[in-house]
């Protein structure tokens, strides 16, 4: 084991058996923030049992190590922990915060939690229940049901599978299969624990070494082979609503690509604060829609834009091609103060974020996906103001902001012509 | 080192601040004592509408210079109307809050230029529309009208399609003249001040808003057993809304309320969790105490399979009843935990300070150190919540559901 401190502020430990852990020091706060990233979020779902990692994500919760369910959640309760555990894409996140002085006693908890689960037989069918009750629900909000469509219509497999999966493959699932395929999920290879706070590192390192030093190696999980074949292009979706909704999404770069704050940068132009380029022109300018953004998802091998807007049916149209003539726009480039403007607010963020040990947690732990290290709020603003006009605006006539996938919902679908 | 500090300005509008010299960052709001139940009928929605238009410019700065401004200063800023107040709230960087407090003290003096009210109202329609799409938000708004009837606070937030498309812009003039004086607002700080300074800036910023005198109208909500279910054939699932008597903001029995509805309904390791969400009966369930201004309520919140509708109800009042019975000592303690955790967790950053302090303040007239919260949770105990119990036990009880028809 090798406890390597990069700076006073952050320090990474790995652990023998391949778990990896990120600390960062977050002065005067009384809170610790924990977040366990394992490699098993739905990406990591059998192609037979998908929205297995979001029925997993329920059941580890009832009972791990000595405390069956109710004990659990009655012990975590008792210390003040709150805490979530649900899948993502890539991983199983499991996230707790807690007054600082709680840590010792969560540490060993959170690791049952993670390497002992009950996973008890009567607690099987109501959290597979649980998520077929998730698909109806999301049949109910039509913006929920519409980045659901436009994740799967745009991204390659496995990047753009959802958490919620198949009702037939949640149907066909048994107890047995899951706890098998538990086990081959849940691995430290490739795991990542964080904990943000006003901490002392070589103490945590011990508290993590005790309770997680233990938990044993297996065959590191393969990673994800890009498939071909996202539909891609126009899909509508007919259904009665009170707002169309329209989803649109484009390819970017990666996270760890070095013109990812290029992407970042150009979606605060677009659509970071309320003088944004988006908000700005469709809402302000012509009253077209109350919302409408662009976000920018990136995984280590591939990243997009997604962009969003909801508006009645007679202006579903209009909001459209403006939304089209805004990204087109970027070409030309952007001014000099708009530029100022969004780096203002990306910084502003960055130390917002700073005063919050559950942001720092999350961040730093993806960080280390990402990069192999975690990166300084410090580093992070210098990035963001290494971005120069100059080069921003070649980057910006060189890249396409061109959907290449457009859903939408509501009562007629919509005339699109994407220049190609 | 966290130090409090209150101030007058000769208009009556109060000046708080919580003043943290560690803290990174500056949350700074107004917050106006008015909401929908300050409304009469024919400008329904107006509150909120207003809100959007206080963005809109000012005979200073036009809507463009608004959002640039706080696009300069890298802020988080928005705002939120609900039935009682209106706050406008900004999260910035120490060295702007000269900045960002001249730009908010401005907004408070908006022009609700005729050209600007004609193109908001576009997107307040568009807004009515998208909850309308959200049956949780259509369930709320429903059960709030049932449970309050003709009382003010069973009145929409948003206002419908209807009312705000008749509304007009000396209307809203007028209703703005009426409630935004300054004695009806406070101006709350919190982070990293200098109060002087601050009141040198209030002062010239706002000591110029002429003084008025602000009522708001009381009455008793009647409660009574009332039973709707709202029919939409497009619906999966089936939403259940329960409303019932509780304390006011006011009452003293506030923080034993708040301690029985973690006991009863937090999301995760409360009763009704484990009597409904952890068999897989409904997905969501909620039980919360609404502390409004003079008034007070329960109320529930489930999402289930309509098949299952009648089960999962009865569940919730069985558990309702049974709590009356049997409420145990390391329940209440468990439940002081967690609200301890999350008061601590929320008060490390500014912006929940900020807003934590703000509405105590338009609510109680008061302020209180998170360790006097803290104590005063402490000193809850079994004979307390067993007293708001006694007080309130769930009845009358309003009943609102939405979903696919019922036989």
């Amino acid at each position: 084991m090798s406890l390597s401190v990069d700076q006073t502020m952050q320090a990474v430990h790995s652990l023998s058996n391949g778990l990896t852990l990120v600390m960062e020091r977050v002065p005067n706060v009384r809170s610790a923030a924990v977040c366990v990233l394992t490699p098993a979020g739905c990406m990591s779902d059998p192609a037979d049992a998908l929205g297995s990692s979001g029925v997993l994500a329920d059941w580890l919760m009832r009972g791990a190590g000595d405390r069956d369910n109710r004990h659990l959640t009655e012990y975590l309760d008792s210390l003040g922990v709150q805490r979530t555990c649900a899948a993502e894409t890539t991983f199983m996140r499991l996230s707790a915060s807690m007054l600082s002085e709680q840590l010792p006693t969560v540490l060993p908890v959170l690791a049952d939690i993670v390497q002992r689960p009950r996973l008890p037989d009567d607690g099987f069918a109501p959290a597979v229940d649980l998520s077929i009750q998730q698909l109806d629900a999301i049949e109910d909000e039509p913006s929920q049901k519409l980045s659901l469509l436009l994740r799967r219509q745009h991204l390659p497999e496995p990047w753009g599978r959802d958490v919620v999966g198949r009702r037939e493959h949640l149907k066909a699932l048994t107890a047995d299969k899951l706890r098998a395929d538990y086990h081959r999920r849940f691995v430290p290879q490739g795991a990542i624990i964080s904990i943000a706070g006003n901490i002392e590192f070589s103490t945590a390192a011990d508290w993590v070494d005790k309770a997680f030093g233990a938990w044993k190696s297996g065959a590191p999980g393969d990673s994800p082979a890009k498939c071909e074949g996202p539909q891609r292009g126009v899909l509508h979706h007919q259904q009665q609503s009170n707002q169309v909704q329209i989803g649109l999404a484009w390819d970017s770069v990666p996270e760890n690509s070095p013109q990812s704050i290029m992407a970042k940068t150009a979606r605060g132009i677009l659509s970071g604060g309320m003088g944004a380029r988006l908000f700005s022109e469709i809402r302000e300018k012509q009253g077209l829609c109350y919302s409408v953004h662009v976000g920018y998802q990136a995984f280590k091998e591939l990243g997009c834009f997604i962009g969003y807007a909801g508006t009645a049916p007679d202006r579903a149209q209009r909001t459209l091609d403006s939304f089209l003539v805004e990204l087109r726009r970027l070409h030309q480039g952007v001014a000099s103060d708009e530029l100022q403007r969004c780096q203002i607010g990306m910084k502003s963020s960055l130390i917002m974020q700073g005063e919050s040990s559950a942001a720092r947690a999350g961040a730093i732990a993806f960080d280390y996906h990402h990069y192999g290290r975690p990166r300084t709020l410090d580093e992070l603003r210098r990035q963001i103001e290494g971005v120069n006009l100059d080069g921003l605006n070649v980057w910006l006539a060189q890249t396409s902001f061109e959907p290449a996938t457009v859903v939408t919902i509501g009562p007629q679908p919509l005339e699109v012509s994407l220049q190609r | 080192m966290v130090e409090f500090k209150h101030a007058q300005l000769g208009n009556g509008l109060d000046v708080i601040a919580e003043m943290n010299s560690a803290a990174q960052t500056t949350a700074i709001g107004f917050m106006v004592k008015t909401g929908s139940r300050d409304e009469t009928p024919e400008v329904a929605g107006v509150s909120h509408f207003l809100e959007h238009m206080m963005f809109k410019g000012t005979a200073r700065r036009s809507s463009a210079d608004v959002n640039r401004e706080f696009d300069a200063m890298g802020a988080r800023n928005n705002a939120f109307t609900s039935s009682e107040v209106t706050c406008y709230w900004a999260h910035v960087l120490p060295e702007f809050l000269p900045q960002s407090l001249d730009l908010l003290a401005d907004m408070m003096r908006p022009s609700l230029r005729p050209e600007d009210f004609d193109m908001e109202k576009k997107v307040i329609l568009e807004e009515i529309a998208l909850y309308l799409d959200k049956p949780t938000h259509v369930l709320y708004e429903a059960v709030m009208a049932d449970y309050f009837g003709p009382h003010a606070l069973g009145k929409s937030v948003l206002g419908t399609h209807e009312s705000i498309s008749a509304l007009s812009q000396p209307q809203m003039r007028q209703y703005f003249d009426a409630r935004y004086g300054p004695g009806n607002m406070v101006l709350a700080v919190a982070g990293k001040i200098d109060f002087a300074q601050l009141m040198d800036l209030a002062e010239k910023a706002c000591g110029h808003w002429t003084h008025l005198d602000v009522q708001r109208r009381y009455e008793q909500p009647i409660a009574a057993p009332r039973r709707r279910h709202i029919t939409d054939p497009k619906l999966k699932r089936h939403y259940i809304a329960m409303m019932c008597p509780g304390p006011t903001a006011q009452d003293d029995n506030r923080y034993g309320a708040q301690v029985l509805a973690d006991v009863i309904g937090d999301h995760d390791g409360s009763r009704m969790y484990w009597a409904l969400v952890d068999p897989g009966l409904a997905d969501e369930v909620d039980f919360s105490f609404y502390p409004h201004d003079h008034a007070g309520s329960f109320f529930v919140y489930a999402s289930c399979d309509p098949a299952r509708r009648e089960q999962v109800e009865a569940i919730v009042l069985t558990e309702l009843k049974k709590v009356t019975a049997d409420i145990a000592t390391h329940e209440i303690h468990r439940s002081k935990t967690k609200i301890a955790t999350s008061s601590v967790l929320g008060g490390e950053l500014p912006l929940g300070r900020m807003r934590n302090m703000i509405a105590r303040w338009i609510y109680n007239n008061e302020y209180k150190t998170l360790e006097e919260d803290l104590a005063r949770l402490q000193a809850i105990d079994q004979a307390e919540v067993s007293g708001v119990l006694r007080q309130y036990n769930f009845e009358p009880m309003t009943i609102t559901t939405l979903g696919p028809p019922v036989d």
